[in-house]
């Protein structure tokens, strides 16, 4: 079974008024069980509604979203994926373990359970001794990880991420490039990550989906298979090769097309 | 303690600018082309400071309490008002906040009429309410609604700000978690409202005092230091330091409210506290 199925989806904003507008087109995505895939593309392609389609946060005009075999909306009662965005949102008047908690606590999860599971998660993104801090007192990579920690304490089959890491710097954004490849390795999950970063996005996916604007479509689909995901495979020919392929398909010009 | 010697300092200086103009103003005033541009200096306009403290200590009439005694009873009557018309206004303003935000119509329509009814001169408001609640509720009762009809206000429109606050982001995350409209309330609006609400809070503590003093003195109501103000103000031209005892009560009462709701900010607002950042 597909983790998310998207299929002839179209969606127009503001319908029948004279600023309509057509962010997708006709678009069809399936993203496999434990695949990485990117949405790459310029900006006001739909990248980010086509995530939030996936995630019923907006209805698709046309067309229908399948999430884990469940109507999207279905899929989000169940809470069946976890989100993050570019900021990472944290609610300042929590601590850090509080707002991993928070998912759990909605779920009606007991007390003891959920702080349980909100440290577990906490470690995996090496933050187990700052649960007691405020987010105020973190620096962005840090609030960054600690999304993510919340985004995987429901330990959703599917993690949808719109630039998690666009507002961080490139140090810091490569390292925690490669701890999310740990953890989708380590926990199985699916994943959809929107990013305008092609080097990201080639380091990161099993598959690269390249999008054009006006109307937001996809123009390719590019699968990258590197050596290895590490430092070496970010010297590797094979990661430049796939770097120049998308770079191709974003200009327009694409070596291949797929739907 | 720098916060206390902040306020000692600014005493000083309030001190300071009374008795300087006093020592260097015009006894008559100032007066430009026929308008008085600065008040009057002499001893019936601006009795000296100590003048008001030492009759503070003497008795109220000749054999009776002393004025400070009389000013302070004044004063915890007047509180009791401000504190019922606080708590009602800030109820009725949280209310009508949290349905301001659920309905984008009520908003609309409602909001328009909340800013109108500040507009309304609360000296002519007031008797058309002990007019019709005097009937059924005791006068202090009504003064308090009156104070709760000027508190009520920053609290509707700055709890409505706050509870408008939270981003985009916020709001998806907790569409994300199939959390409804009441779990979006209790778990992300009214904790991002708490900045909001606070200076709200002040402002209504505030207002209540004021539409408690004025209320007291518009309706006749005995007992509280708006009718005292009143009172003491006829004896102005024999005794002037009098009225000023009453006003400086009046003053500490504003004080000692805003006091109180400041410290409801404590418990609420830890994690404002912690500014330190940690780097990883």
């Amino acid at each position: 079974m597909s983790a998310v199925v998207v299929s002839s989806v179209t969606k127009t904003f503001n319908i029948g008024r004279t600023d309509e507008v057509t962010a997708l087109s006709e678009v069809d995505l399936t993203v496999g069980d434990g695949e990485f895939v990117s949405l790459i593309g310029p900006s006001g392609c739909g990248k980010s509604t086509l995530l939030r389609l996936i995630a019923d946060l907006i209805e698709p005009s046309t067309g229908t979203v399948t999430v884990a075999g469940k109507g999207a909306g279905q899929a989000r009662k169940e809470q069946a994926y976890g989100i993050a965005f570019q900021q990472a949102g944290l609610f300042e008047w929590r601590t850090v373990l509080r707002n991993v908690e928070l998912p759990l606590e909605l779920r009606g999860m007991g007390k003891a359970e959920r702080k349980a599971r909100a440290e577990e998660m906490l470690t995996l993104v090496g933050l187990e001794d700052f649960g007691g801090h405020y987010p105020a007192q973190l620096s962005g990579g840090m609030q960054q990880r600690v999304a993510i920690a919340r985004a995987l304490a429901v330990q959703p089959p599917l993690l949808l991420m719109d630039e998690p890491f666009g507002a961080l710097d490139e140090m810091t954004r490569e390292r925690l490039q490669s701890e999310l490849l740990g953890i989708c390795a380590k926990t199985g999950t699916s994943t959809v990550f929107v990013t305008h970063s092609i080097s990201e996005a080639v380091f990161l996916s099993d598959r690269v989906v390249v999008m054009s604007a006006r109307p937001g479509r996809i123009t390719a689909s590019v699968t990258v298979d590197l050596p290895s995901r590490d430092d070496a495979g970010r010297q590797s020919p094979p990661f430049f090769d796939k770097i120049t392929e998308v770079r191709q398909a974003l200009r327009g010009t694409p070596l291949k097309t797929v739907s | 303690m720098r916060k206390l010697l902040y306020a000692v300092v600014g005493l000083v200086v309030a001190v300071a600018l009374w008795e300087g103009y006093k020592a260097v103003g015009n006894p008559d005033g100032t007066v430009l082309f026929g308008v008085r541009v600065l008040p009057r200096a002499d001893d019936l306009s601006m009795p000296h400071l100590w003048t008001v403290l030492e009759r503070l200590g003497r008795p109220e009439l000749t054999g009776g309490r002393p004025v400070w005694i009389v000013v302070v009873r004044a004063c915890l009557f007047t509180l009791g008002i401000t504190a019922v018309g606080f708590v009602i206004g800030a109820v009725v303003g949280l209310l009508l906040a949290v349905v301001m935000e659920r309905f984008r119509i009520v908003e609309r329509g409602l909001l328009p009429y909340v800013i109108l009814s500040q507009t309304v001169p609360l000296v002519a408001l007031a008797p058309l309410v002990a007019g019709w609640g005097g009937t059924i509720m005791p006068a202090w009762a009504v003064v308090s609604l009156i104070a709760a009809y000027l508190a009520f206000f920053p609290v509707a429109v700055g709890m409505l700000r706050g509870l408008q606050s939270p981003s985009a982001s916020g709001v998806e995350l907790m569409r994300s978690y199939a959390a409804g409209w009441w779990r979006t309330l209790v778990k992300l609006r009214f904790p991002s409202s708490l900045p909001y609400l606070f200076p709200a809070l002040r402002l209504a503590g505030a207002a209540a005092v004021v539409g408690a003093v004025v209320g007291e003195i518009s309706t006749g109501t005995r007992g509280g230091v708006g009718r005292l103000i009143i009172e003491y103000s006829r004896e102005a031209t024999s005794d002037p330091a009098k009225v000023y005892t009453a006003m400086l009560g009046a003053a500490l009462l504003g004080l000692v409210v805003a006091g109180l709701v400041s410290l409801l900010e404590l418990p609420l607002m830890r994690h404002r506290r912690h500014v330190e950042v940690v780097t990883l």
